[in-house]
């Protein structure tokens, strides 16, 4: 892990996507809860590394259109659509009648195909396994989340899996790219297409299609089994994998079981009008305003938002800090066993990003 | 569940697939094992060939089992990649209508895991949900795959689990499932649970998501008793379980229906790439001989052998190397012997 980090430095990446000289725009979604907290907390930090960011901040609480139904307010659409990327704070999904998921209507809005969760251990922070270092690649618009569902007959359900060549074309691609962008050494597709050979026989298919324009990323084909199976005895085995969306939405919040669960893991939202990054964990009503959460996995999150943009630089000097303060335990937020505020936590990241 | 029972002379007549990979090795440990036990049971050998796209092997496998009732048997491979031919596994599976599949997850005193004092009961359906195989490219490019959920097949899977857990005395059932995206197809499986868990007060139930239960499993395992579950979810939570436990060559799994059982190897890998090489861990497909006599009545030889396995991997710790060590394969099955030559056979 530690050489990868070396040679980053060493061999900065070409910025691809912007030039960091520029100053960008940058939507901010802080939603509920802590995340308003959270949200302020990676913003001082921000500042303090100089990262030449504006952030344009929004609010989505649902608003009734015109229609009677609710939905996300057409100002934080057009500023997302404008900057083409985001940050985005947990968001509470009201319950009752009218209101569709939130999280949902953001991904059908901007299109966000893929979705992208690495998981790390952390230095510090102990838990049964401390050799993980995995990223999951998940297809964000179909398969099991069709919402295709019928009863046939009386006690007879039905609900339909959809696959398709060009969604499973498009992630496949996006997850060679990443391995390659992110300097990382291999992909796994996991499937079961010994079972459902002709949709996860679909995924398999383009995966392979696309393993042949990218001849030196390291391609292999996994069961779901095998890949449950070995990830808890030996996640060292694993790198990159690209699913399907459902048994991404499983493998993913494994591997975050593994390394500490949802506070630490960050998460991107990958589309075909933008990119949305997000923290994962939920909106903590029970600690919300008490200045207690910890802000790790919103920056993290918005680390590799930054890398997104190629701000590597600054990435690395970030996420740097922000492990060094986890690895030296002072000052850790009661979710990792210590008694430090957020605040004190955001301070101790802004004083070895400053010093930088 | 009553089954028919093939008795000549005292003896059992059961159905032997070994399958492809490390299978057909396992098989010959079996029937040495019976033949130092003395256990009367005769077994029917089945090779069905994986590259065949034919069906006759796989009929005259059901026929076997239909006559005997009872099986053993290895994972079979499909390497056809034509998505006309069903995968075998399934296909005796369905045929035979073996609606549960338990996995008793348990951890091994001794061996080397992540997790310890592990004991979940998995029972999972095992005939329909995503392994329904009703595939369709309805355009080109663009595949429907039909996941079917039955009210009449959930019912016999939870009471199933219900009575099992009444049976075995155990405090706790939880149901898995993602009835918060598959509102009808998992709904209908978590409602139906629900109602099952009426009639059985003095048990607990509660449900959880499938990707919060995978995350809970890996970092609080200790909070499962009896978990319940659709057809895919079973496979993902085996393999989990059965990986922190030690891994795939140490748990038996067990196929029921009204009419049939079949015993295997609890996560059903083929093991290709460790086949012939004398390292396989041959404890899980044992495990499965070993619930394939308890299921016979042959109770003193079931207990005989399993006596012999815990020796032999708690007490001698011989473990092969997807345990962390040296054995091989033969190594351990020598030592299970010796310890079933030293008990006293005449016990009964
Ligand atoms: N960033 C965080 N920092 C500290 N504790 C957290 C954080 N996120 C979650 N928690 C804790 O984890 C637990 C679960 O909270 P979480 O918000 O994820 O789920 P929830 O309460 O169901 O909220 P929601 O309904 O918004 O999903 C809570 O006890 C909360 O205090
Ligand atoms: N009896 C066993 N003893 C030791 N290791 C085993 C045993 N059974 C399975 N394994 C191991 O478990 C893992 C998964 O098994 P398996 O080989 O079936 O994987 P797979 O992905 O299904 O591949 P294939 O179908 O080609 O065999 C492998 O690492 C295998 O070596
Ligand atoms: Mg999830
Ligand atoms: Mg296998």
């Amino acid at each position: 892990m530690a050489v990868r980090f070396l040679k980053q430095f060493a061999t900065p990446t070409p910025t691809t996507r912007y030039y960091s000289s520029q100053v960008k725009k940058c939507t901010l979604i802080p939603g509920d809860g802590i995340g308003p907290e959270i949200s302020a907390a990676v913003q001082k930090i921000f500042a303090a590394a100089n990262v030449p960011i504006e952030w344009e901040s929004v609010d989505v609480t649902p608003v009734r259109g015109p229609d009677g139904t609710f939905g996300i307010p057409q100002k934080a659409i057009d500023s997302v659509n404008r900057n083409k990327i985001g940050l985005k704070g947990p968001l509470m999904t009201p319950v009752g009648k009218g209101h569709r998921s939130l999280n949902l209507a953001l991904r059908k809005e901007f299109n966000l195909y893929a979705n992208v969760r690495p998981c790390r251990s952390l230095k510090g922070y102990k838990t049964l396994y401390d050799n993980v270092d995995v990223v999951t690649i998940r297809e964000n618009t179909e398969g099991e989340y069709s919402g295709i569902e019928h009863e046939i007959v009386d006690g007879v359900v039905q609900s339909i899996k959809l696959i398709t060549e060009d969604a499973s074309m498009r992630v496949a691609e996006f997850a060679f790219k990443y391995v390659i962008e992110n300097k990382r050494r291999k992909l796994t597709a996991v499937h079961k297409a010994n079972i459902m050979r002709m949709s996860d026989g679909l995924f398999l298919r383009c995966c392979r299609e696309v393993a042949k324009k990218f001849p030196d990323v390291k391609f292999e084909e996994k069961y779901l089994d095998t890949v449950c199976l070995n990830m808890v005895q030996d996640p060292s085995k694993y790198d990159v994998l690209v699913m399907p969306n459902l048994y991404g939405d499983i493998l993913s919040d494994m591997c975050a079981g593994l390394v500490g669960g949802l506070g630490l893991t960050p998460s991107g939202n990958i589309g075909l009008n933008g990119a949305l990054f997000e923290s994962v964990h939920g909106t903590a009503p029970d600690i919300a305003g008490q200045d207690k959460a910890n802000p790790t996995a919103l920056l993290l999150s918005a680390v590799m938002m930054l890398r997104y943009m190629g701000f590597h630089d600054h990435a690395q000097v970030i996420e740097t800090a922000c492990f060094n303060t986890i690895a030296e335990a002072k000052y850790l937020t009661g979710d990792l066993g210590g008694k430090a505020k957020c605040s004190e936590f955001t301070n101790a990241i802004c004083q070895k990003v400053a010093s930088k | 569940t009553s089954i028919p029972i093939a008795l000549y002379g005292g003896r059992n007549a059961v159905t032997m697939l070994p399958g492809g990979g490390i299978g057909p090795e396992l098989m010959v440990y079996v029937k040495e094992i019976f033949k130092y036990s003395g256990a009367p049971v005769d077994f029917e050998l089945i090779e069905i060939d994986p590259k065949s796209d034919e069906s006759n092997d796989l009929e005259y496998a059901i026929t076997s089992i239909k006559r005997n009732g009872v099986a053993i048997k290895g994972n079979i491979e499909t390497k056809s990649e034509s998505t006309i031919v069903q995968s075998r596994n399934v296909a005796i599976r369905n045929e035979l209508d073996l609606y549960v599949n338990v996995l008793h997850c348990h951890s091994y005193p001794h061996v080397k895991a992540r997790q310890s004092n592990i004991d979940i009961l998995i029972i999972r359906q095992n005939t329909e949900g995503e392994y329904a195989m009703l595939e369709h490219e309805s355009v080109s490019g663009v595949v429907e795959s039909m996941k079917v959920v039955t009210k009449s097949n959930s019912e016999r899977v939870c009471r199933f689990a219900f009575e099992f857990a009444r049976k075995n005395n155990r405090k706790k059932v939880t149901t898995i499932h993602k009835a918060n995206i598959m509102k009808l197809s998992d709904g209908l499986f978590l409602e139906t649970s629900r109602t099952v868990a009426k009639e059985y007060p003095e048990i607990e139930h509660n449900d959880m998501i499938i990707d919060n239960c995978c995350m809970q499993l890996v970092s609080n395992p200790h909070q499962f008793d009896v978990m319940i579950m659709t057809n895919l979810y079973g496979t993902i939570v085996s393999n989990v379980v059965c990986g922190l436990v030690g891994g795939a060559g140490l748990l038996s799994g067990r196929n029921y229906g009204d009419h049939y059982a079949i015993f295997e190897p609890g996560t059903r890998n083929t093991g290709t790439a460790i086949a012939g090489k004398n390292i396989a861990n041959p404890i899980a497909m044992i495990n499965a001989s070993i619930d394939m006599l308890d299921h016979l009545g042959h109770k003193q030889h079931s207990r005989i052998i399993s006596e012999a396995v815990r020796k032999t991997v708690c007490k001698d710790k011989l473990h092969t190397p997807d345990l962390g060590g040296t054995a091989t394969s033969t190594e351990v099955v020598q030592r299970i012997i010796d310890h079933i030559l030293q008990a006293d056979l005449r016990a009964w």
